[in-house]
């Protein structure tokens, strides 16, 4: 049976590697609803307090970086600089 | 029909019959399939489709035609239906039914192919490849791709100087997103820029700066839309591993890159929006509460736990102070029926002085005991380990001294003692071999 299945999706995959916005919400919704939960222990509690301590400060960095200013460029303007970086 | 039954001619005429008329009709269909084929054009009016067969005129300012076509033909064709007006090429030739007792003959022009000119004949081109794209899966791989919820960089392919650019500025606004906006200026007018748009899209898909991008133009007649048609830009859309928010076409008219695209916009203000689907300020609310929460959560766990400990560490202080009062009663209680006690006893010396003085037989008393004390002794060392050792018996000894009451548990143990009357021997346990 398994030939019928389609084979697994290889390969790099450059965007979705990378901690998103989106999965790190997502994250720290699932944990705020376990500890509202009250089924954590302790230990528990306090790692996924780091946790999500941490996811909030990913996703505040990222709010920020989206909030600090609308910076409007050329697509040229984009292209040379970012040679400019490489080749210096 | 027999000879006998057909009538006679009109007197006086010099005309060929009469011929029975569904033979006349049979070589007027005849005559008229062997006339030669051609091609036709007109505007297309009435078009209707039937099971078997589809129907229309074409009419130009000095006549018309009535067309027929076989409806496998017709849909073979793929064109949807013919409006009012089109302007169309029909190739075919006449033909005649020729009806029957209960049905009524009729002339049409036998389409074979059809052509749709002018307009129409781009609708008709973008339906054919459509159908194509589509065939081909090409609609989904976009619609596929992971859409950023909170993109950080937007790359915008738009005509320079357009509304469309305010459009989308005033939408990213509306999200409170204030982000990296990278503007790809293209011709959006005619077919020839798709080329420009392709490019455009491909460099900025090449940015890892850019997470989504939009396309955009604040509509157009349908020939100035075609660019957003042409095959080579669908099928780079389709590519991209960037997702594509198109605002191009109208509801009415369609484009292609609307079908390839990930997400297809009405205005370019929606288009805007698509690609930062969370609200900002709305995000940073939400995650200062759940910020809030996670530290009282925190805050909770500890500080209950604490309660918990500390009325723990509190029990033991408790137990003992209980103790303590209990033990002062009891030492009370103690002292009080001590002093009864000599008071008592007091009273008992007296007595016994009395005895004494009454030359009574305390000595005899005195004897009895004794020899009550002495039997319980014997008792007491009859079960005495030592005496059993002294007849020759071992006591088995663990470790720590505690006695080994089976073979098992002499085994388990990597030595033991032997506690014999005079002494103790250590020894090693062996496995029995036997």
């Amino acid at each position: 049976m398994s030939d019928l299945l389609p084979p697994e999706p290889v390969g790099e995959e450059p965007r979705a590697a990378a901690a998103t916005y989106e999965t790190a919400s997502g994250r720290l919704e699932a944990i705020i609803r376990r500890l509202d939960s009250g089924e954590a222990g302790l230990r528990e509690t306090l790692d996924l307090c780091r946790e999500g301590r941490e996811l909030v400060e990913f996703c505040a960095a990222e709010l920020e970086a989206v909030g600090a200013g609308l910076e409007e460029l050329r697509l040229e303007e984009l292209v040379g600089r970012l040679e400019a970086g490489r080749s210096g | 029909m027999p000879e006998a039954t057909r009538p006679h001619g009109i007197p006086g005429s010099v005309l060929r019959g009469p011929f029975p008329v569904g033979q006349y009709a049979a070589a007027l269909r005849d005559r008229l399939r062997g006339m030669v084929r051609v091609q036709v054009f007109g505007e297309v009016v009435g078009f209707k489709a039937g099971r078997a067969k589809v129907w229309w005129e074409l009419r130009d300012g000095s006549g018309a035609l009535p067309c027929s076509m076989w409806r496998r033909d017709w849909d073979a064709l793929g064109l949807a239906g013919l409006a009012d007006g089109v302007q169309v090429v029909a190739a075919g030739g006449p033909d005649f039914y020729a009806g029957s007792r209960t049905s009524s003959p009729g002339f049409s022009f036998a389409v074979g192919d059809v052509r749709v000119a002018g307009e129409g004949d781009l609708l008709a081109q973008l339906a054919v490849l459509r159908r194509k794209l589509e065939a081909e899966g090409r609609f989904e791989p976009q619609k596929r791709l992971a859409r950023p919820v909170l993109p950080r960089g937007i790359g915008v392919v738009t005509g320079e100087g357009g509304k469309a650019r305010d459009d989308i500025l005033a939408g990213l606004r509306r999200r409170g997103w204030a982000g990296r906006l990278v503007w790809a200026f293209a011709p959006v007018q005619d077919r020839h820029a798709a080329g420009a748009i392709t490019r455009a899209l491909q460099d900025l898909a090449a940015l890892d700066e850019v997470d989504v991008v939009i396309v955009a133009r604040g509509g157009g007649s349908l020939m100035d839309l075609f660019a957003f048609c042409d095959e080579t830009l669908c099928r780079t859309v389709s590519m991209l591993r960037v997702p594509v928010v198109a605002s191009v076409g109208h509801h009415t008219d369609r484009t292609l890159i609307d079908d390839v695209a990930a997400v297809s916009c009405s205005t370019p203000t929606h288009a805007a929006e698509a690609a930062v689907p969370v609200h900002c300020a709305d995000a940073r609310e939400r995650l200062h509460g759940l910020g809030a929460r996670l530290h009282a959560q925190g805050r909770r766990a500890v500080l209950e736990r604490a309660r918990t400990l500390a009325g723990l560490s509190r029990a033991p202080a408790s137990h003992v102070e209980r103790h303590r009062t209990w033990l002062h009663q009891q030492l009370r209680e103690v002292r009080a029926s001590a002093t009864r006690g000599v008071a008592q006893r007091g009273h008992g010396l007296d007595a016994a002085a009395a005895a004494l003085a009454r030359g009574g037989d305390a000595r005899t008393l005195g004897t009895r005991r004794r020899a009550e004390l002495d039997r319980l002794g014997q008792l007491l060392a009859a079960h005495d380990p030592q005496r059993t050792l002294e007849r020759g018996y071992a006591l088995v000894e663990g470790p720590g001294g505690e006695p080994v009451g089976s073979a098992a548990a002499a085994r388990s143990l990597p030595r033991v003692t032997l506690r014999l009357h005079d002494g103790t021997v250590d020894a090693r346990p062996v496995e029995d071999t036997g």
